[in-house]
């Protein structure tokens, strides 16, 4: 499962180390950290930690073992990917499609059906939990934009 | 005595009335049988032999607007069961206003008074010490408010999702298993009498957004009216479009929903063993509650079945009075 974690980092140096090593130690895989200087929450650098757990359990761990090191987990989310699927009918350029996942999320396939005088196109995406609500939505203004329906999932 | 009356004898009207005169020994007189050219009156009521199939040809017709029935007093409940107008609410919201404004019970069927005046008319009928019931605007003979209202009143309902229009739920139907264009489609349900000569209303996803409205103000305590909700209807849908779900165990159908505080209609993909993937002229409708979880209700959204409900909301106004009467 993957998380983000933003931690509180005071602005000495081997906190984050420490941080990295309670991560390590349960299993997790940073996939990216980023380093916010200028915002200070409270005297605290935050510092937000992309990080792949084996399960949640690791992950809960992980997270007693930081705080009881004294850095406070100022956040966590979920960035779970789920897979999903939406219709579209009418007419779309693959371009105009792509633009929409860019940075969040990842087309996995493109269908075009219907022939030119009814087509759809089925797209099958993934995407993370946090972003799926803002993908839809650009979908839906695509789609709008271009005379298209937008047909999304029912969960 | 309590004296009903019935606005609109078409279709509902004339089978509701067959129903009320077995009511006779359990106090309820059918007095009242209005259309749009006048109205029937019966001092004692009609009874099953005395009930005419056309009102306007019958020796006591009285050609003038039936709404006077409500000010010379001569009915306590009124049902009504006029043609549906969603956007002025008439020729129903009058009648309903009227009644509720003199004191009388009403029953209606006409989504249009409640789609466009709900908050005046239930607070309306809470001034005046009565009720307003309208079970059968919504999902026809499926029991929504009265459940919610009853049974559900100590868990609380977190959304609402449905498929509330039986014509477009018909014809995506045929466009699943047969693979019917919309228009085939469409015409079929004509010929069998599921849809209007003008469907534009169900196909815009208009009627299910009026539903949508009444749902959320009557069980979710919103303020909403028909241009608060998003609507897409089904004219773009294609049988192709509809082939593509079906390979991956989806179909397209329309769906009605309240969630967060928004209302929406819009073709969505259903996987085919989703509890509200129900199929031909069905409804359903499903409840997101914090207790209880899922509670979906599928049935028939229209038609004599719909009695049911009109039975159902005469029925609690009758143990209304019963109780009021014992109170006493
Ligand atoms: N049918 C269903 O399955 C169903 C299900 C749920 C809800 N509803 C709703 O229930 C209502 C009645 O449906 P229905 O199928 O019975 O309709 P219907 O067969 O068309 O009957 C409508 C009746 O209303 C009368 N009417 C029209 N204007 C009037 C006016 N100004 N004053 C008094 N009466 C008037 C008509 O009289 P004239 O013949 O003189 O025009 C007719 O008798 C509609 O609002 C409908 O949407 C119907």
């Amino acid at each position: 499962m993957r998380i983000r974690l933003t931690l509180g980092l005071t602005d000495r140096p081997g906190a984050l180390l420490k941080a990295l090593e309670k991560i390590a130690m349960n299993g997790g895989n940073i996939i990216s950290i980023i380093h916010n200087r200028e915002q200070l929450a409270g005297g605290y650098v935050p510092v937000s930690l992309s990080v792949e757990f084996p399960s949640s359990e690791h992950f809960e761990r992980a997270k007693a073992g930081i705080e009881e090191s004294g850095i406070p987990v100022l956040g966590t989310e979920s960035l779970e990917r789920r897979i999903e699927t939406v219709i579209i009918i009418g007419s779309l350029s693959v371009d105009m499609l792509e633009k929409v996942f860019e940075g969040r999320g990842e087309i996995i396939s493109l269908e075009f059906g219907g022939g030119s005088r009814s087509p759809h196109i089925r797209v099958m995406f993934s995407v993370s939990s946090e972003d799926r609500q803002a993908v839809l939505e650009a979908l839906e203004e695509l789609a709008e934009k271009n005379n298209c329906v937008l047909v999304s999932e029912e969960a | 005595m309590i004296r009903c009356g019935i606005v609109g004898y078409g279709f509902l009207g004339k089978r509701l009335a067959s129903y009320l005169t077995r009511y006779k020994a359990r106090g309820l007189a059918l007095t009242i049988l209005a259309n749009s050219k006048g109205y029937l009156y019966s001092p004692t009521g009609f009874d099953s032999d005395s009930l005419p199939a056309d009102i306007i040809s019958h020796s006591g017709f009285r050609a003038s607007n039936p709404v006077e029935v409500i000010g010379r007093g001569l009915v306590d409940l009124l049902v009504v069961l006029t043609p549906t107008n969603v956007y002025s609410g008439e020729p129903g919201l009058t009648y309903v206003r009227e009644a509720l404004k003199s004191g009388v019970d009403v029953v209606t069927a006409d989504k249009g008074p409640l789609v466009v005046a709900f908050k005046e008319l239930t607070s309306l009928a809470g001034s005046m010490g009565v009720s307003l019931c309208y079970e059968a605007t919504v999902g026809g003979g499926i029991p929504i408010f009265s459940l919610a209202r009853h049974s559900l009143r100590g868990d609380r309902i977190l959304s609402i999702k449905g498929i509330l229009n039986g014509t477009t739920n018909y014809i995506l139907s045929r466009m699943h298993f047969e693979g019917l264009p919309l228009d085939l489609a469409l015409q079929e349900a004509q010929m069998m009498g599921l849809a209007e000569r003008d469907p534009s209303l169900d196909l815009e996803g208009i009627d299910s957004a009026c539903k949508v409205v009444i749902l959320a103000n009557a069980l979710l305590d919103l303020n909403k009216r028909l241009e608060d909700v998003k609507v897409k209807g089904i004219t773009q849908v294609t049988s192709d479009a509809i082939l593509a779900a079906k390979e991956l165990g989806m179909t397209i159908k329309l769906v009605g929903s309240i969630e967060g505080g928004k209302l929406s209609v819009a073709p969505r993909l259903v996987r085919l063993n989703h509890p509200l993937c129900v199929h031909g002229s069905l409804n359903a409708i499903q409840f997101k509650l914090e207790i209880l979880g899922d509670l979906t209700l599928i049935g028939r959204g229209a038609g004599e079945s719909t009695l049911s409900a009109l039975l159902s909301d005469i029925e609690w106004i009758l143990a209304q009075k019963e109780a009021s009467k014992g109170g006493r």
